[in-house]
């Protein structure tokens, strides 16, 4: 880890780890390690083993990381193609997020 | 519209709009999707509009197809004529009552229904969404295709999700998929050919029902249906098993000749309804939950007055050996009634909602009851108990969501029961033989549900359970400062429900929001 620097919380706590020889309880997309990546794909409600520990939390961290690539867009709003504008007026997610609206118009019922 | 969308909306707002009337000299329908959708959508060789001609849904389906060309498209239409079309549209291409078996929990909006759908549509379409939403839709071959084509240009990150990656998605899509949707799921059918030349039902007329809501258990009431056009005047009277009485009233649309939605009032709080109703008409049968928070309802059924006997029920369900009750048979055309079983009565007097029997079996008393008036008949409708074997939470599997704070999706609560057993003939807890008593009275609590949720003190952050209703209403939305990283209010709880030395356990997931939830998720 000589020539690497640790630049958020997570990767420092992962710095940590190794200098005090605990990676063993380094464990990926654990919310104690929070982070998030797209190939691990956690669920959006569940995570892989059925619990909550392992989503991708705080879910606004990388929020955008989901809309934009149009990741689970079931439950996002994609701005790829159908919600271009959903995010435009909340840059910062963790701190906008009360600005972004459900998409399925309250007018419409059966 | 999708600066206003950004804003969200005021829950409540589309039950006022259900009310829209349909003009009783509403324009032709065939006309109205000539106006409406033929600007793009072309005319084939027969006349029928690309795309639209080669589909049939439920009513929610095409209200969310109408929504996605106003959203993804442009398109302007009044919120009349969009109610016109879905009328038109579930009324020519809907589905037949048999072709929604199984798959009506998507529409009634069921929280905790842990779906289990085969290769390879599994991975290739409910990793994403329901199943139920490709089950509740008809589509000849080509349509089927387009639909595929559709998704991949709407969607194009799909075929690099888990899932997609790890396979040749798009042609497993256009090969095995198609083919497998187009013979499963096939766009001319009998069942649809046969519904739409059978004769419907009228929904006006009296309704006698039992159901349960959310905070005040088990009920009662009528419904009376009345109206030459669309949507009908529902008016009628609730009671719960404790007595207390509210007056209902509302409005309802029929589609395809069944299915019934209705918004209503009960006791100044608004309510939803999808039902279908019997082929025959005879009764109506589906969820009934609160509108502003679709987790919490329950099962709702009623008979129609005027063809005779019939039973919908026995409020209360449920009955402590030892008490004193009166118990409502409820129903229709109910002169005498007789009880076989744990207790053996007759008589009982008649009343708007069928009639009332008193009973008080006797301390020590364990059975179910069956009742018979005239033809009509509930086996096993009412059960008497002295004690309780083993208890269960159902669902076992619930789901919760955090809300609110500013935030426009609200919080989304989760409620349980608790169900009673006696072991049967085998003497033990758990086994096949066990003998559902039915909904008791339990005391709710939650625990960390493993050891990852006692770390991260889930119990603490997710929200708080009712210790007598079994409603769990979830914390908070947003980044939690007081969480390891700020992390959600989400959590991992076990629910646990006692009553006297005996307990039940469930699992609740309480998770994110979702900002995109339309009719069919």
């Amino acid at each position: 880890m000589r020539h690497l620097k640790p630049l958020n919380q997570k990767a420092d706590k992962v710095v940590k780890a190794v200098e005090t020889d605990n990676m063993d309880e380094v464990r990926a997309m654990q919310t104690v390690v929070a982070g998030c990546a797209s190939t691990l794909d956690p669920g959006w409600e569940v995570d892989p083993f059925g619990g909550v520990a392992a989503l991708c939390q705080p879910m606004e961290a990388d929020l955008y990381g989901c809309s934009d690539p149009c990741w689970w867009p079931a439950q996002v709003p994609d701005t790829i193609n159908s919600y271009k504008d959903w995010n435009a007026d909340a840059d910062n997610a963790g701190k906008d997020w009360r600005s972004l609206g459900t998409v399925f118009p309250s007018d419409s019922e059966t | 519209m999708i600066e206003r969308l950004r804003k969200g909306h005021a829950a409540g707002l589309a039950g006022l709009l259900l009310l829209t009337p349909i003009p009783g000299l509403a324009q032709d329908g065939a006309t109205l999707l000539e106006e409406n959708c033929a600007g793009c959508h072309a005319p084939g060789e027969n006349g029928a509009l690309s795309r639209i001609a080669g589909q049939r849904k439920s009513p929610e389906g095409w209200l969310m197809t109408i929504v996605r060309m106003r959203l993804f498209h442009g398109m302007e239409i009044d919120n009349d004529v969009q109610s016109q079309l879905v009328h038109y549209l579930a009324d020519t291409q809907g589905l037949a009552p048999s072709e929604t078996e199984g798959y009506r929990y998507i529409l009634e909006r069921e929280p905790a229904v842990v779906e289990e759908i085969d290769a390879p549509l599994g991975e290739m379409c409910s990793r994403c969404h329901s199943g139920a939403r490709v089950a509740l839709q008809r589509r000849t071959q080509d349509e089927w295709d387009l639909h595929i084509d559709f998704h991949v240009g709407q969607w194009p990150t799909l075929e690099y999700q888990a899932l997609g990656r790890d396979r040749e998605w798009l042609k497993i899509a256009r090969e095995e998929v198609v083919p497998m949707l187009a013979e499963k799921y096939p766009f001319e059918t009998e069942a649809w050919s046969t519904w739409q030349s059978a004769e419907k039902s009228d929904a006006n007329g009296t309704w006698v029902f039992t159901t349960r809501l959310p905070s005040k258990g088990e009920a009662y009431g009528t419904l009376e249906v009345s109206g030459e056009t669309q949507p009908y005047t529902v008016a009628g009277t609730l009671k719960t098993a404790n007595g207390d009485e509210f007056a209902v009233s509302g409005k309802l649309n029929v589609y395809t000749g069944y299915e019934w939605r209705a918004n209503i009032e009960i006791g100044g709080t608004t309510y939803r309804q999808v039902l279908a109703m019997s082929e025959d008409g005879s009764t109506v049968s589906g969820r009934q939950f609160l509108h502003a928070e679709d987790s919490l309802g329950a099962a709702f059924k009623a008979v129609k007055a005027g063809d005779g006997p019939a039973i919908a029920g026995v409020v209360p369900s449920t009955l402590a050996a030892g008490e004193a009750t009166t118990v409502q048979i409820v129903g229709t055309d109910l002169s005498s009634i007789d009880l076989s079983g744990a207790v053996v009565a007759s008589g009982g007097t008649a009343n708007a909602y069928g009639a009332a029997i008193e009973l008080s079996p006797d301390a020590g008393t364990d059975g179910t009851v069956s009742i018979a008036a005239g033809d009509a008949s509930d086996k096993d409708g009412l059960a008497v108990y002295s004690h309780i074997d083993s208890l269960k939470v159902e669902p076992e599997f619930g789901v919760a969501r955090v809300g609110g704070g500013g935030g426009s999706a609200g919080k989304v609560p989760a409620r349980f029961d608790a169900v009673g057993y006696w072991n049967g003939p085998d003497g033990q807890a758990g086994t096949e033989d066990d003998v559902r008593i039915g909904i008791i009275p339990a005391t709710w609590s939650v625990a960390a549900f493993n050891e990852e949720a006692e770390v991260l003190k889930d119990v603490e952050h997710a929200g708080e359970m009712d210790t007598s209703l079994g409603i769990f209403m979830p914390a908070v939305a947003g980044p939690n400062p007081e969480r390891p990283f700020s992390t959600n209010n989400a959590g991992n709880l076990k629910v646990v429900a006692t009553n006297g030395d005996v307990s039940g356990e469930g699992q609740l997931i309480v998770t994110v929001q979702r900002w995109n939830d339309p009719p069919i998720r």
